[in-house]
């Protein structure tokens, strides 16, 4: 209970001046301008679409790259807590004045349990001062530059290492060779580097394992080249032989029950040729996100959750979006069958054609949508970047059959060229174009066809009234 | 014991709460197709009782029974699909036309099979480059036929394609007229009751805060990023606002620089502005009849505007209006029996609601609350007319009443604290002999500030203090 009547003497001015007045106007002020998007609980908006500032390692630390994020803003990809997003923050530092800076930053760093600095506002005038002449947001990399995150303890305590030389193509018994060099490994962190060695070498870690609670957990390890998890005497999980990190196949897994508090834990590891690198994660059996201790961490999935489009009952899809390979005013259609073509109504031609599976949605679908996206297939032809009509031709859009499969319409004076597609035999694309006139003296025009799928010319010559058939073979 | 600060604040709100929203409007979710991820950008009403969305994801749905006591018979078509993220939609004589990221499009279904096969480009003038900023917002046609598209900047802060930062109009022909420049990043467009065009733009580069702007036919709206697309057709340069300055000097500066109609102060009202909605209900959706309603993507609300034109300009206040929607609001459109579909995404912007999409009808249900209707200038103060008739003790004394005012730096930087802060004073409010208006004479107004206006301690003759007691009035203009 706040000892209301130990207050009950001071004067109101001093009451207002205090700092639980203080924090009252930071977290106000938090709901007003920052709430939308990192939810009143801190946990991000939208069940955590948007980034979380509880519990997040970005407030830890450096106090000056928190007031450097609000008072620029911060663009892009950026991982937070384990999760990347890929958003925009705008900046502040234009609209909110040093004391209101200081007084949200000093809310969020010791909300919801968070242990972070305190931001005095000379701190923020100061740095307001500094990036000054910076006129754009900040990238993550950027700021990880300039404020590097914390390091933060880790599972693994008094953690030694022994390095060893020798050239194996699989783990060796390390009790039968003579250690180089005995290390402590005060930073808990599984590291290659230590060994300074660039092939044939090994390394032995060995110490305890902190589990929080008593329970179930489950490890995932990788390495290039092998490795061995020991957990109580007991192997839990192994990459065997030689081979790279981040293959599937290498990639090893295991769970052990623990009990709470130290558990002696060994890791083998041996170098062979080419690449070196070791990385352990662990969790509660049932948790999300894996906990890191080593330096080598798997690359995020920084790209978003892959949403792959096809034909739906024998009817041709669309996709009209920023195709890579397309100029942006690009127009997929990806037929049964599996073969694909992208126009651009910029250049008023097709840009693309291939073979294979069609589009990725996921990155226009997610978050913001920027960027070009790549087809899905490895192979795909270009066919066309340039645009060859007039310049008084018009796009005027496109029609579908009940197939779904499209005809393209530009108008070029009074005449209406119409190109038209839908898939052939197998792994073949048909083409028709034709040409209506209005005009008295029907006219004709090159049309390119691309550089590649197809036999014969690479142009023809239409004119009106004649269509023309062209076949692009993709398999 | 005396009660600390912080709970005679929380007591004292209390007393607001006589009126509450469930006792005049009623929001219903109209239930959606299952496992479609419906991100509304576009609404458009069809005949016989037929509703149309598109979403972000390039679907566009037709909806039966929208209308009907029993939402859960509402059946869904897919129309169209492979869309590119259109924000703007209506029917007319047998086609759909949509405002799309890249092109003002018309829809047709020409073999009757209830799907699109006729995908007519009518204008694509303007530039895209593959940046997600560079959205495209239209409206249904104006009084000429024409359909208005306001072209939001490239990012932030850019102008990388033809017309970025511009309003253009597209003839029935297809011809594009840029119209007003200055544009920074629209959330909406649309008409006021009178058929002039308006358009919603967000807090940011060159916009202190967010604000209802009058699309003036060859005005500038203050952001200069995209001006130098005059020369595409020989157009006379837009203004080049002085940083640092304020909007009223810089408008006194270049007459074409027509100011922000109704600002809508960044965090008290909103945080991003959308849809631009006019009642012509003709009362059946309150007594707002001609006002607008603004869509609030942030705060998942529905703001109310009443607009006046004073020596030539627009200006007018904004009250707090509907609230509790369970996503962030994009597309707005009221039928003219009285129903207000509005509908939504938080996708990349987060709400308040915190729903990924919603597609939500409001009615009201006839009960009249006790409100500020309109808020209108005056020489020396404002006249206030209320939806009821007022209590003459209350209303009638000054102190029923207060007023800040301020205004925003015009700047290269992103949004503006509120600054240069005045305290007008209200000397006497005077009760019209109906009880229905309030002449407030006013010391100290600003031209070119934001009046806060609160009025906390007014009762209507019935006792009730009103549902939102405070308005916001962009003061302009001062008549004589």
């Amino acid at each position: 209970m706040f000892p209301l009547r130990h207050l009950r003497h001071l004067p109101l001015s001093l009451l207002i001046a205090s700092t639980h007045v203080q924090a009252q106007d930071g977290e106000q002020l938090y709901g007003l301008y920052c709430a939308a998007c990192h939810a009143p609980d801190g946990k991000g908006a939208t069940g955590g679409a948007f980034p979380p500032l509880a519990g997040s390692e970005w407030v830890l630390g450096n106090p000056k790259r928190s007031v450097a994020i609000v008072l620029k803003g911060l663009h892009g990809p950026v991982e937070v807590a384990g999760k990347s997003y890929n958003l925009e923050m705008p900046p502040q530092g234009d609209a909110l004045g040093d004391d209101q800076i200081a007084a949200i930053l000093n809310f969020v760093h010791k909300a919801w349990g968070n242990k972070g600095q305190e931001v005095k506002p000379e701190l923020v005038s100061a740095a307001r001062k500094e990036f000054a002449s910076r006129n754009k947001a900040w990238t993550a990399p950027e700021l990880l530059k300039l404020f590097p995150l914390e390091k933060q303890a880790t599972a693994l305590a008094h953690l030694t290492s022994r390095v060893y030389k020798g050239q194996w193509s699989t783990l060796p018994d390390f009790s039968k060779i003579e250690a180089e060099n005995v290390e402590e490994e005060h930073d808990g962190i599984l590291d290659t580097a230590l060994a300074a060695l660039p092939v044939d070498f090994g390394i032995v870690w060995e110490g305890e394992f902190l589990a929080p609670s008593e329970g179930e957990y489950a490890f995932i390890l990788d390495a290039d080249d092998g490795a061995k998890l020991i957990l109580n005497g007991k192997a839990v999980a192994e990459v065997k032989g030689l081979g790279p990190m981040e293959d599937k196949n290498r990639i090893s897994q295991g769970k052990v029950k623990l009990k709470a508090g130290a558990n002696p834990i060994r890791i083998e590891y041996f170098q062979g040729k080419g690449n070196q690198g070791i990385s352990l994660g662990w969790k509660l059996s049932g948790a999300k996100q894996w906990q890191w201790v080593s330096a080598n961490t798997p690359k995020a999935n920084v790209g978003p959750t892959p949403i792959p489009l096809m034909p739906k009952d024998g009817k041709t899809v669309i996709y009209r979006n920023f195709i890579e390979g397309s100029s942006a005013r690009g127009i997929g259609f990806g037929f049964p069958g599996g073969v694909n073509m992208v126009y651009s109504a910029d250049n008023l031609a097709p840009a693309l054609v291939w073979a294979g599976d069609f589009m990725d949605a996921g990155r226009h679908w997610t978050d913001r949508g920027q960027g070009f996206q790549a087809p899905m297939a490895d192979l795909v032809v270009k066919l066309n970047n340039q645009r060859y009509l007039p310049a008084d031709a018009l796009f005027k859009g496109y029609t579908l059959d009940k197939q779904g499969n499209p005809t393209f319409h530009v108008r070029i004076g009074a005449d209406i060229l119409s190109d038209s597609w839908k898939p052939g035999e197998t792994g073949t694309l048909i083409r028709t174009l034709s040409l209506a006139t209005k005009s008295s003296t029907p006219i004709t025009i090159e049309v390119p066809l691309g550089n590649a799928a197809i036999t014969g010319s690479e142009k023809i010559t239409l004119t009106a009234g004649t269509p023309s058939t062209i076949t692009y073979n993709l398999k | 014991m005396r009660l600390p600060i912080f709970l005679l604040a929380s007591l004292t709100s209390l007393a607001f709460s006589q009126q509450k929203q469930s006792d005049f409007y009623t929001i219903e979710s109209i239930p959606m197709p299952p496992g479609e991820v419906m991100e509304i950008g576009s609404i458009a009403l069809m005949p016989d009782d037929k509703v149309a969305v598109t979403t972000r994801r390039g679907d566009l749905w037709i909806c039966e029974g929208a209308y009907g006591s029993d939402l859960s018979k509402v059946k869904w078509t897919r129309f169209a699909e492979g869309l590119h993220e259109p924000l703007g939609m209506y029917w007319k004589d047998g086609s759909l036309y949509l405002t799309q990221r890249p092109e003002f499009s018309r829809l047709q279904d020409s073999d009757g099979d209830g799907a699109a096969d006729v995908f007519e480009t009518i204008s694509s003038g303007w530039g895209i480059n593959g940046d997600y900023h560079e959205y495209a917002f239209g409206t249904s046609p104006d009084k000429n036929g024409d359909v208005w598209i306001t072209l939001c900047l490239t990012g932030s802060g850019g102008a990388a394609s033809d017309w970025r930062g511009w309003t253009v109009r597209i003839t029935p022909d297809g011809k594009m007229i840029p119209t007003c420049s200055g544009i920074r990043s629209p959330g909406g467009i649309g008409f006021n009751a009178e058929g002039d065009t308006f358009y919603t733009d967000n807090q940011g580069l060159w916009n202190g805060s967010s604000s209802l702007k009058w699309l003036k036919p060859g005005s500038f709206q203050g952001n200069p990023t995209g001006n130098k697309y005059h020369q595409l057709a020989n157009l006379p340069a837009p203004p080049e606002p002085t940083s640092g300055s304020r909007v009223l000097a810089e408008h006194l500066k270049f007459p074409d620089y027509i100011p922000p109609a109704v600002v809508l102060p960044h965090g008290k009202v909103g945080q991003s502005p959308t849809a631009i909605v006019p009642d012509l209900s003709a009362g059946k959706f309150g007594p707002w009849a001609k006002q607008l309603y603004i869509g609030e993507q942030t705060h998942s609300q529905v703001q109310r505007v009443s607009l006046e034109k004073v020596n030539g300009i627009y200006q007018g206040a904004v009250f707090h209006f509907l609230e509790g929607f369970q996503c962030g609001i994009i597309p707005a459109k009221l039928d003219s029996r009285g129903v207000l579909f509005v509908g939504g995404s938080n996708r990349g912007w987060a709400s308040r609601g915190n729903q990924p999409f919603n597609f939500d009808r409001v009615k009201w249900n006839g009960k009249t609350p006790f409100e500020i209707l309109t808020m209108n200038v005056q020489p020396d103060g404002f006249t206030l007319t209320f939806t009821e008739p007022v209590d003459p003790a209350s209303a009638a004394d000054p102190a029923s009443y207060s007023m800040a005012a301020w205004t925003y730096i015009l700047q290269s930087g992103y949004g503006s604290p509120e600054v240069d802060q005045a305290t007008p004073v209200v000397k006497s409010a005077t009760v019209a002999a109906d009880g229905k208006s309030v002449r407030l004479v006013i010391d100290g107004l600003v031209r070119g500030h934001v009046h806060h206006l609160k009025a906390p301690g007014v009762k209507s003759a019935s006792g009730l203090t009103l549902w939102h007691p405070e308005a916001f009035y962009t003061l302009n203009e001062i008549p004589k």
